[in-house]
């Protein structure tokens, strides 16, 4: 009997057009996206070999994710459909009393939808490997063909996957017999997904969250997580460990649901009642005589007005809503829901960040993205069960009879699609103020939430509704619609990888808007609402669509409904459609005009393309043309925060310091901006590029060495428009830098995509900074290729309302025509880097010693305030301490809003800092949270010191000597704050971002001191690890004497500028021979460790003294770029253990190291237990199994190697040991 | 009170001509539409009541186009299809609040009291808390009666609502239809001739299409007077039986015997002795003739 149903089954699914059009599309959209990853539409690669390959098995795993969530909307439609197919034909009745039973029925039905499924998904497995081969695609970007890679994504994930979340649909169906229970239950495990993920997303639970996650992806990532590119290119997927158990227990959860739904499964007419009360069964009889009534209706008025239509499509929404909410999955889903948002806006993901305080705008912002996509599924889902309610219930001979116009049922169900994303949506806000009130914060801002959610997401929610019920009255399969919508919900985002990415080709998409507390929505709202109405309008088009569209009566042919539409097509519909239809093209062929061609500046990608190739014909051979350097600038800076608008007018004085007379000058000026200028100073112009925005000068006579000239100019921005801000002024909280002025010379912005170089004619291009040991390299510092040291004066204005800033001390402040002016100046000569700032601002003021701090801040944010300062002033004394004097007599921070950036910097004695850690959430009383506003206050300050009195040359490593040194700076101030105890967990933070950027590295890994200067996480995170490292080998003060020397020399120096060699030649003289090892070890190689405490065993001694006898297994390689691991610096010399019962040896890099071995006890300080240490000493280790035995007073509870995490170990988690 | 309906014409996309060329007027009160399965009533009643649209033809109640204005007839317009569902979990009275809402009732009191009164009639108010999709058969035909007087109907198609129920449930609800039908016009389709009888003041017989014949019960079997014979025979004579006579029906008798019912002119042969005229004879009678037609 299997048999039988099996085929029957599998003949049905083979006859079924849906089948063929799932599998085509899967097959479709897996060539493509293979295609698309080979490079068949964007960019080559820079350097050919280091291309991230598009078939690697990492890579297929990654894209097969993504078609995970597209199959699992399948699932219902295809195993669910297999069940329900019955029970909608009414054919159960009839199959049921046939003389099978479940044991064939049930796994007959299961194994033929799973089978057709499988082969469905199958195609994306053979688009891969056809996208990978088709002939335009970039070969270095493609691998070889590795079966193995398919077959383990196949039968590790997606078949086991399938399986599970199969057996769960196909038991809820059968169960409650209704198709959109399978559906709501996929979406409702997303959602648990998410919950899970923002549940135990943290480092502490990655086990458990890789044992546990259902789809199998935390467990692979469990072990690929710091993937090098190598590794990420060349190895299959581990199938080990936790994956292992991981998918046993998923097997084993879908092997026990299919087990019950098959042993609750009954073939019985009606279904089981699904509620908590059963009623006690009665003998029911019926009335059986006395059948002659009189029918004698009472009469009642019968209203047929447009405005009962209206009344009743409201009445008739309220019926379609309850039907949505009144369903137990729904209703889950909004428990879940709520759970999720409440748990994504109570950890705001500090995961890698700091945690803010729970202020509106983030917790609207926080949830929106997974949640909106939840509504946006439901909204396709629910679509669908409405427009096709009648037809299912098969009431629609009834419904359609009924003297109700089309459109009442239509926008009925718009209405109740609203209502419920109303519903949902509203799930934020409690969410938000659940959060908001259990962390003690009462702002809550009742206003911003309504706005924001009803006012800005809810529309957004409400077009993709149209589009919804258009594409669910179209199609008669709404299984079929919800996929094709999810597809082109997807879809949309993935234009750009085609090459499409205006947005009045990407449905619903608009610029995003985004919120600060100093600016609000600032200038984001207006091009925000322009796209929305211009989509609005296209959304109601298709929402007219579906009202010609909608089918009334009996199924037609979709030809007689074409038929119909056209001649539903007049009257009122026709004009509303025309409008619609009309009003939308013609917005979008206004903006997309607009936009490309009402506008003169550089705008698109190609513009941009064209622009770069013609500066680098046209002027490249001037590259090398000497130029006099500014050495004064001196400025009026008018800015207009109520217009965002901003007129500078400046003077350079610019100096001859070559040793030759000058007699050509290039002037380049700003490509975004407006600039008139002139010379102060006889001149002939020779040529004027007003495309690159480049003049030639042959000055007359020539600018003798040593001699100076003047240069004046006036900047401004271009209006602003509806479509776009073309200035950095906002409303309040401006900031920005000198970038927007004219500069001298060539401009180095080149085309560095080889491929695309070649197709211009370019000759191929080394993208690398020129090597430290480039002595030719050193003339320019990493600030500027247009000066070396300025004088600088400015003379900043703003509305009367505002205080604005820059560089210098405050000379004078006045007000003039309800302008307010101050005038800045600097009494010492600093880099060529300075900005500006605008806002209405509190002033917190406080003083170090002679000098004299300030906070500029938003009023409201003074959480974090005093930690700033303590941040400020453990710079300046550790760093006057240890380093140099303070050069300036004052330093101030700024706040900027969240929304023009989420960085620091810092200008000469200014600190701009953005809003967001002006709401950092420090909670004090907690000894493991991180104050990161000092933090970042102390790495600002420092760089006072390290990149405004030390300026490194523009070479590789350049960074070095400013960010890792003011990260060392942070640290140390850190641990003088707080004690080591915070250390270990900061250390840890640094090791995993330094881990995983060099897994995402997609050029290549460098060591720290030939690292380019956008290698954040080796400049930043790993500089961190390396020179705390080092001043705890070295002893601080030695390694800081060593760095004062060396700061003595370069401080203020003018080219040539120094390098991270000349710095490290201070630190290798202090450096003892028998740790000589570490100089190349942290600052020349890239070298890590897998160090890990092996075995422990403890004795109690008769004296009470205790034997700690310690197993470590100490493991160091080295990497290339490319991440390829090396134990061995030359053939044969590398470390080698193995025991009988290791499958392979452990190897190690030849080792003479010293490593901290520590030893932990437990004690109550201050009325809490606390780790102690009762022993820590770094000991010399020669071999890769290493054993001591230590005797300690007290009990010990935890032994660790490299206990503190000084080390580069790619596993922080294994080097302690609790006993 | 004047159901128009000329030359309509549905083929369906197989090539079946579910109605074809039909012409058909009817009055106030019970018009009967007798015919076997798949005869295409349900595609006329269909039509009727704006649910398909025919090939061609034309369609007039009282002057409305229904055709071309289909939302006049929907107004007036009572329909009870041959098989309906209803919105699961939803008691009777909220089904039919919904319904009322949809036939146009605005105002909720009188709603709730038109709904009582239907629940009246239909028998169904000791249930109406009940959700309509676990009452039985004759309840869930019930409800469509209840559901097609909310708008007191001037036009009423009921599409062989007898089907399944019991003797009890079919009598009450063909009297239910009976004191609609009296003020009100009801197109009734059926198979079973004894719906029509004594219920339908006029009739039509709907075979392949088309209107076989269309009459009054009372005429259909006055004019068959005197031409309807019977007689019982062993089984094995049968066939020689229908080979020479125009057999109309042939039945079991409990004796084993059977009853053989013939059309003649004149008594066909001694052993038949005259019969009264049934409105099933006057059914075969056209049927056959039909058949002849086609075999022709």
């Amino acid at each position: 009997m299997f048999t039988t149903i099996f085929r029957y089954e599998l003949r049905y699914w083979l006859r079924q057009p849906s089948a063929y059009i799932y599998a085509a599309l899967f097959f479709l959209i897996a060539t493509g996206s293979m295609a698309a990853q080979a490079g068949i539409f964007g960019e080559r690669l820079a350097v050919p070999g280091l291309a991230p390959l598009a078939n690697s098995p990492q890579s297929i795993h990654d894209m097969m994710a993504f078609f995970l969530k597209l199959i699992l909307f399948l699932i219902p439609a295809i195993l669910g459909l297999s069940i329900y197919r019955d029970y909608r034909s009414n054919m159960h009745t009839l199959l049921y009393s046939y003389p099978f039973t479940r044991r064939s029925y049930l796994p007959a039905k299961f194994f033929s939808s799973f089978l057709i499924l499988a082969g469905i998904v199958s195609t994306i497995g053979i688009g891969f490997v056809v996208g990978a081969r088709l002939p335009w695609v970039d070969p270095a970007l493609v691998g070889p063909f590795q079966p193995a890679a398919y077959l383990q994504t196949y039968l590790v994930y997606i078949l086991p996957n399938i399986l599970l979340f199969g057996a769960i649909v196909f038991a809820v169906v059968a169960f409650t017999r209704n198709i959109y229970a399978g559906f709501i239950t996929i979406v409702l495990l997303l959602l648990m997904q998410v919950l899970a993920g923002s549940l135990l997303g943290d480092e502490g639970h990655r086990f458990t969250m890789a044992i546990l996650d259902p789809f199998g992806q935390a467990a692979s990532a469990y072990y690929t997580r710091y993937w090098t590119f190598t590794e990420r290119n060349e190895l299959l997927l581990p199938v080990q460990g936790v994956v292992v158990y991981n998918r046993l227990l998923w097997l084993g959860v879908a092997a026990l649901i299919f087990g019950l739904a098959y042993k609750s499964f009954a073939f019985h007419h009606y279904g089981r009642p699904v509620g908590l009360k059963n009623k006690a069964g009665e003998r029911s009889v019926k009335n059986n005589f006395g059948s002659i009534t009189k029918v004698n209706l009472s009469k009642v008025a019968y209203d047929f007005s447009f405005r009962q239509h209206l009344q009743n499509m409201w009445a008739l929404s309220g019926f379609e809503f309850k039907y949505i909410l009144r369903s137990w999955l729904f209703i889950s889903i909004l428990i879940v829901g709520i759970a999720m948002v409440f748990f994504q806006q109570a950890q705001m993901n500090p995961q890698f960040g700091f945690k803010t305080l729970p202020v509106t705008w983030k917790m609207l912002m926080v949830p929106t993205f997974m949640f909106l996509g939840v509504v946006h599924l439901l909204t396709f889902l629910y679509a669908g069960m409405l427009v096709h309610r009648a037809r299912i219930a098969r009431a629609d001979q009834l419904v359609d009879s009924s003297p109700v116009p089309n459109w009442v049922f239509l926008f009925s169900k718009l209405i109740a699609l609203i209502r419920m994303q109303v519903v949902l949506l509203s799930l934020i806000m409690v969410g938000g103020i659940m959060v908001q009130l259990a962390n003690g914060y009462y702002k809550l801002e009742i206003g911003l939430y309504v706005f924001q959610l009803f006012g800005l997401y809810l529309p957004g929610l409400i077009i993709w509704a149209f589009a919804a019920l258009f594409v669910q009255t179209l199609f008669n399969n709404p299984y079929l619609g919800l996929f094709l919508l999810i597809l082109g919900s997807m879809g949309v985002a993935g234009l750009p990888e085609l090459g499409v990415d205006h947005y009045v080709f990407r449905y619903n998409l608009a610029p995003e808007f985004a919120y600060s507390a100093l600016d609000g929505f600032g200038a984001t709202l207006p091009p925000w609402l322009l796209y929305k109405t211009y989509w609005m309008l296209g959304g109601l088009s298709l929402l007219m669509g579906a009202l010609l569209l909608w089918a009334r009566g009996l199924p037609f042919s979709f030809s007689e409904r074409l038929k119909i539409a056209k001649a539903r097509f007049q009257g009122r519909t026709a004009a509303a459609s025309l409008l619609f239809l009309l009003s939308f093209l013609g917005l979008g062929l206004g903006i997309y005009y607009e936009d490309n061609y009402g506008y003169g500046k550089i705008n698109s990608a190609e513009e941009e393309e064209e622009w770069k190739v013609e500066n680098e014909k046209r002027y490249k051979r001037y590259e090398h043309l000497v130029q006099p350097r500014i050495t004064a600038v001196n400025l009026n800076m008018d800015i207009f925060p109520e217009r965002r608008d901003f007129k500078a007018k400046g003077r350079y004085t610019l100096v001859n310091r070559s040793a030759q007379t000058i007699d050509t000058l290039l002037v380049n000026y700003s490509y975004d901006e407006e600039t008139t200028y002139h010379l102060g100073k006889a001149a002939r112009l020779l040529s004027s590029d007003t495309f690159i925005r480049l003049a030639l000068y042959v000055l007359e006579p020539g600018l003798a060495p040593g001699d100076s000239m003047k240069m004046y100019f006036e900047v401004w921005n271009e209006p602003n428009s509806l479509f776009r801000t073309s200035s950095p002024i906002v409303y309040n909280g401006t900031y920005f830098n000198n970038g927007v002025f004219p500069g001298l010379g060539y401009r180095p912005i080149e085309l560095t995509d080889n491929g695309k170089r070649a197709q211009y004619g370019l000759p191929p291009r080394n993208n690398e900074r020129p090597h430290p040991s480039d002595s030719t390299a050193l003339s320019n510092s990493y600030a500027s290729r247009d000066a070396d040291w300025i004088a600088f004066e400015a003379t900043v204005s703003t509305s009367e309302d505002q205080i604005a800033i820059a560089p210098g001390y405050l000379q004078k402040e006045w007000v003039e025509n309800g302008r307010r002016f101050f005038h800045y100046k600097m009494d010492s000569q600093i880099k060529d880097y300075y900005g500006f700032n605008s806002g209405r601002f509190e002033v917190k003021r406080d003083k170090w010693e002679e000098v004299g701090l300030e906070i500029y801040y938003h009023k409201g944010h003074e959480y974090n305030l005093s930690s700033m300062m303590k941040g400020l002033k453990g710079a300046l004394a550790y760093n006057t301490r240890h380093f140099s004097p303070y050069q300036h007599k004052q330093a101030r921070i700024i706040e900027f809003p969240a929304t023009v950036g989420r960085f620091a910097t810092t200008f000469a004695n200014s600190i701009p800092f953005s809003e967001g850690h002006f709401i950092a959430d420090v909670d004090s009383a907690k000894k493991e949270s991180i104050d990161f506003p000092f933090y970042v206050s102390a790495h600002e300050m420092a760089h006072q010191w390290w990149g405004n009195q030390l300026i490194p040359a523009d070479v590789l490593g350049a960074r070095m000597l400013t960010e890792s040194m003011a990260e060392y700076t942070a640290l140390k101030v850190l641990e003088k704050e707080y004690g080591k105890s915070q250390m270990r967990r900061f250390l840890q933070l640094d090791l995993d971002l330094y881990l995983r950027g060099r897994g995402r590295e997609s050029e290549q890994e460098r060591p720290l001191m030939y690292a380019e200067l956008g290698q954040d996480y080796i400049n930043y995170r790993k500089g961190a690890l390396v020179f705390y490292a080092l001043s705890d080998y070295l002893g601080e003060e030695k390694l800081n004497g060593a760095i004062k020397a060396y700061l003595q020399k370069v401080r203020f120096q003018d080219a040539p500028y120094t390098t991270s060699i000349e710095m490290l030649e201070y630190i290798r003289e202090a450096t003892p021979d028998s740790l000589s090892y570490l100089i190349e070890d942290l600052f020349e190689t890239i070298t890590l460790y897998d160090n890990r405490v092996a075995d422990v065993r403890i004795t109690p001694l008769a004296n009470g003294q205790f034997q700690v006898e310690i197993e470590l297994a100490i493991s160091k390689y080295r990497s290339d770029g490319k991440g390829k691991r090396f134990f061995g610096t030359e053939t044969g010399d590398s470390l080698s253990y193995q025991t009988e019962s290791m499958k392979t040896p452990l190897l190690s890099l030849p080792l003479q190291d010293y490593i901290e071995v520590g030893i932990f006890g437990e004690a109550t300080l201050d009325g809490e237990p606390q780790k102690v240490e009762l022993y820590l000493q770094k000991h010399k280790i020669t071999r890769i199994d290493y054993r001591l035995t230590i005797v300690v007073n007290q009990k010990p509870v935890e032994v660790g190697v490299d206990p503190y995490n000084k080390l580069i170990d790619v596993n922080s988690q294994d080097n302690r040991r609790g006993i | 009170m004047q159901l128009i309906i000329s030359n309509l014409t549905k083929a369906y996309p197989n090539g079946v001509k579910a109605v074809d060329g039909l012409s058909l007027e009817a009055g106030a009160g019970m018009f009967g539409l007798l015919g076997p399965n798949g005869a295409g009533k349900s595609t006329l009643m269909r039509t009727i009541a704006t649910l398909q649209n025919p090939d061609s033809g034309s369609i007039t109640f009282n002057g409305i186009d229904v055709l071309n204005n289909p939302m006049a007839l929907r107004r007036i317009l009572g329909y009870l299809p041959q098989e309906f569902g209803v919105y699961p979990n939803v008691s009777a009275e909220n089904l039919l609040d919904y319904f009322a809402t949809l036939k146009g009732v605005a105002s909720r009191a009188a709603r709730r009291k038109l709904i009582e009164e239907v629940l009246e009639i239909t028998n169904l108010y000791e249930v109406r808390k009940k959700q309509v999709d676990s009452y039985s058969g004759g309840m869930k035909q019930r409800f469509g009666i209840a559901q097609l007087l909310l708008n007191n109907p001037q036009l009423i198609i009921v599409d062989e609502p007898t089907a399944g129920l019991d003797p009890a449930e079919r009598k009450r609800f063909l009297n239910i239809l009976r004191e609609v039908g009296a003020r009100n016009t009801v197109i009734f389709s059926t198979h079973i001739v004894d719906d029509v009888k004594g219920l339908c003041n006029e009739m039509a017989i709907m075979n392949g299409g088309r209107i076989l014949q269309h009459t009054t019960p009372a005429a259909a079997t006055a004019a068959l007077q005197g031409q309807v014979w019977t007689s019982t025979a062993r089984r094995a004579a049968l066939e020689s039986m229908e080979a020479k006579y125009d057999v109309l029906s042939s039945s079991y008798h409990s004796n084993d015997a059977i009853n053989v019912r013939v059309q003649a002119a004149e008594r066909p042969s001694p052993d038949f002795t005259p019969a009264e005229p049934q409105l099933e004879d006057v059914y075969f009678m056209a049927l056959k003739k039909d058949n002849l037609n086609l075999n022709l």
